[in-house]
């Protein structure tokens, strides 16, 4: 083989071929990525395998039309903890072919295949849930929008509901169900939750969501990649960086374009930035629901100064508009950056007060500690990622376990706790945000200067293993993983000619939602909103 | 361990911050000055999702923060529509909201106003085309006010808040 392959990744070969006698199809290689093609029969005997050896299974996706094949291609992402290169087993299905069901044994795999589902209607033989997912009872029958077939354009809605979403049932005596949602008491996003409860305590817990699906997989087909930058960045509002961020990098590396170091470092600035104010908002969040507005107040105002000081920075308080394959669209002003490093100073004292005096409430502690638990046993099998893992003792970081950009070269302290609770939850994340104060101000120490935009443009390319195909742009495909304020998120493109042809997206929202129905379980109702913000999850970024 | 009678003693977290934004206490206080002419004393809006990226949530909710902590200008909150004059409706109309969001606007009683909130509440913004989303709000709700942005600043809603009631007297 004359690819170069890393230590890492020839043992990835190894495992998979000493599961059967038989060399694996290399489909392709990139930077910690291996795509091995697998016939069906080879996979059924794989993956159980793959879950003994602690793989766990991050991303299950699908296309249609991939490389010169007709049909559908199912994508299953495995990845070992800490290890950076992730497996990526590519299976070519026949025409109305369906796929066995692996969400036995990777539970993580059931929102997945319902997802394929719902978008390709692809059957899985085997599952234990078949429901719709984001597809509710308003759209007909045999409706599959991600299909190649089905041009986007309004539909016509379902006239009468087809099929009814089943809630689960818990029945017996004293049990009763509370519904509550779509739409909330508060200024939040719409998403249902029906809790079964004994009088107090919850019983059981079962959430709805996909109120929000906006179909953005679909409206980036055909679309350039710059154009889609701005839906990447309508993924999930305070991780539009974060998107847009991994939407370029797997641009870039289709491309073959070498980001400017300058643009890498501004890049994992504004990243840190939008931690910061996002871990902050669920901190504020945390104390309001215990009824602590002395402790809330202040991590709002520095909250809304990091709004402003991203104004600053970009023009926007969101960070929009400025992120691009190949860079940055525009510099930030040298005048903007001298000021981050006081006012970071300023923003430290202020919040190691409200953190001290948080810390020192006994009201405080009891309501936090032992309160919605994760256990550690969790997170594997569903994939959870971001600060609810590390409080749950598991220490993976996307940002240190596969550094990209400027995080080769500058890590961020971990932070990790071992209880899963409320308290540690709240604990990581003060770690978190103290963590980016330190990286942001290493980052913008001795900033090289130059341009921030790399110069080969219309994404051609200037090497790498993209093919180039008559002049038009580049062809080929690429995963990004990147470490969002509330996890790992998965960008996944694919490129015919420069044009978009599948773009998908999985952000840790998606996966760290279903933890919430554990962590719920003999809490008491009061505590549900405690718990919910302490997890803080995305409906938007889960709905797409 | 910060000790607890500090908290008698010491100068409140707080004092310390001086933030005082000229333009935003003018739109406040004819805000406030208007509310009684139509709404009694006070203004109350029903936040609605309809299928936002979730930034308009944020800037929505940062009204209330120290910053601008709108209340003070007779702007509240409500959890239910059935207390609501204004429904402040955010994001694209999704097809899986749809129902929900006319509900909702059926539970408020008369008389009753809807401000659509960001680009994709105005006309779809950059979802228009999809087979997800019906459009804009008007699509489904009689929207009387529209604040564009993406997603519009505090100091833009609170001016939309503004030709809200300035249009209610009228």
């Amino acid at each position: 083989m004359s690819i170069k392959m890393s230590k890492d990744k020839m043992e990835l070969l190894s495992i998979v071929s000493s599961i059967k006698e038989e060399e694996p199809e290399l489909l392709s290689t990139r930077e910690n990525e291996v795509y091995l093609k697998i016939s069906e029969s080879r996979f059924k005997d794989i993956y159980p395998s793959l879950a003994e050896r602690k793989f766990s299974l991050t991303g299950l996706f699908c296309a249609e039309a991939f490389e010169k094949k007709d049909g559908l291609t199912l994508f299953y992402i495995f990845k070992q903890e800490s290890k950076p290169p992730v497996l990526i087993l590519v299976r070519e299905l026949e025409r109305e072919e369906k796929a066995v069901s692996i969400a036995e044994t990777f539970p993580s795999a059931s929102w997945f295949e319902r997802e394929v589902r719902d978008g390709f209607g692809l059957e899985f033989t085997g599952a234990f849930d078949t429901r719709r997912l984001f597809l509710h009872e308003c759209y007909p029958e045999g409706f599959h929008p991600l299909q190649k077939a089905f041009k986007n354009g309004p539909i016509s809605t379902a006239e009468a509901p087809c099929t009814e979403y089943r809630f689960r049932q818990v029945k017996g005596e004293g049990v009763y169900q509370i519904p509550v949602g779509p739409v909330h008491a508060g200024i939040i996003e719409p998403g249902h939750f029906r809790f079964s409860v004994i009088g107090e305590p919850i019983f059981s817990l079962e959430i709805r969501l996909f109120y929000k699906h906006r179909g953005i997989e679909k409206l980036a087909e055909g679309k350039t990649p710059s154009e889609c930058v701005p839906l990447a960045e309508a993924v999930s509002g305070d991780e539009s960086m974060a998107n847009a961020a991994g939407f370029c990098m797997a641009v870039e590396q289709v491309c073959g374009i070498n980001v400017s170091e300058r643009a890498e470092r501004l890049r994992a600035v504004m990243l840190e930035l939008e931690r910061i104010y996002s871990l902050l908002g669920d901190l504020a969040g945390m104390a309001v629901d215990v009824g602590f507005a002395l402790v809330a107040s202040p991590f709002f105002v520095l909250r809304e100064e990091i709004f402003r000081q991203n104004e600053k920075l970009t023009g926007s308080r969101f960070l929009r508009g400025i992120t691009v394959p190949g860079g940055l669209k525009k510099d930030i002003p040298d005048s903007s950056l001298k000021e981050l490093p006081v006012f970071l100073g300023r923003f430290s004292r202020t919040f190691e007060s409200a953190y001290d005096r948080a810390m020192s409430s006994s009201s405080l502690i009891d309501r936090f500690a032992t309160t919605g638990v994760i256990k550690k046993e969790l997170v594997s099998p569903l994939n959870l990622t971001g600060p609810l893992a590390r409080a749950s003792g598991c220490p993976a970081d996307t940002r240190l376990d596969r550094p990209y950009g400027a995080y080769r070269n500058f890590a961020p302290e971990p932070s990790m706790r071992k209880k899963g609770d409320v308290l540690s939850r709240f604990e990581v994340k003060a770690d978190e945000i103290r963590a980016s104060v330190a990286l942001i101000l290493s980052l913008i120490e001795n900033l090289p200067k130059g341009p921030v935009f790399a110069e080969s443009t219309g994404y051609a390319g200037n090497g790498g293993s993209s093919e180039v195909t008559n002049n038009s742009g580049a062809t080929g495909y690429s995963l990004a993983l990147i470490e969002a304020p509330r996890g790992q998120n998965l960008h996944w493109v694919y490129l015919k000619n420069g044009i978009v042809d599948r773009y998908k997206i999985r952000t840790a929202s998606f996966c760290n939602w279903q933890a919430i129905e554990h962590a719920v379980i003999g809490n008491i109702v009061p505590d549900f909103p405690l718990i919910n913000k302490s997890l803080n999850l995305s409906y938007a970024g889960t709905d797409l | 361990m910060v000790n607890p009678l500090s908290l008698f003693f010491h100068p409140k977290v707080t004092e310390t911050f001086e933030f005082r934004n000229e333009e935003l206490e003018a739109i406040g206080a004819k805000i406030k000055k208007e509310i009684p002419k139509v709404f009694g004393h006070s203004l109350a809006i029903r936040e609605l999702d309809s299928g936002s990226d979730n930034s308009t949530e944020i800037e929505i909710s940062n009204l209330g923060n120290p910053h601008y902590d709108v209340e003070r200008f007779g702007i509240s909150f409500v959890a239910s529509p059935r207390h609501a004059d204004v429904l402040l409706v955010t994001g694209a109309v999704t097809l899986n909201m749809a129902e929900a969001a006319k509900k909702t606007y059926e539970a408020m009683p008369y008389p009753k106003y809807v401000i659509a909130v960001g680009d994709d509440a105005c006309d779809g913004g950059i979802y228009k085309g999809s087979y997800a989303v019906l459009g804009g709000v008007d699509k489904i709700l009689p929207v009387d006010v529209k604040i564009p942005g993406n997603p519009p600043s505090p100091k833009e809603i609170m001016q939309g808040i503004f030709a809200l009631v300035k249009k209610a007297r009228e």
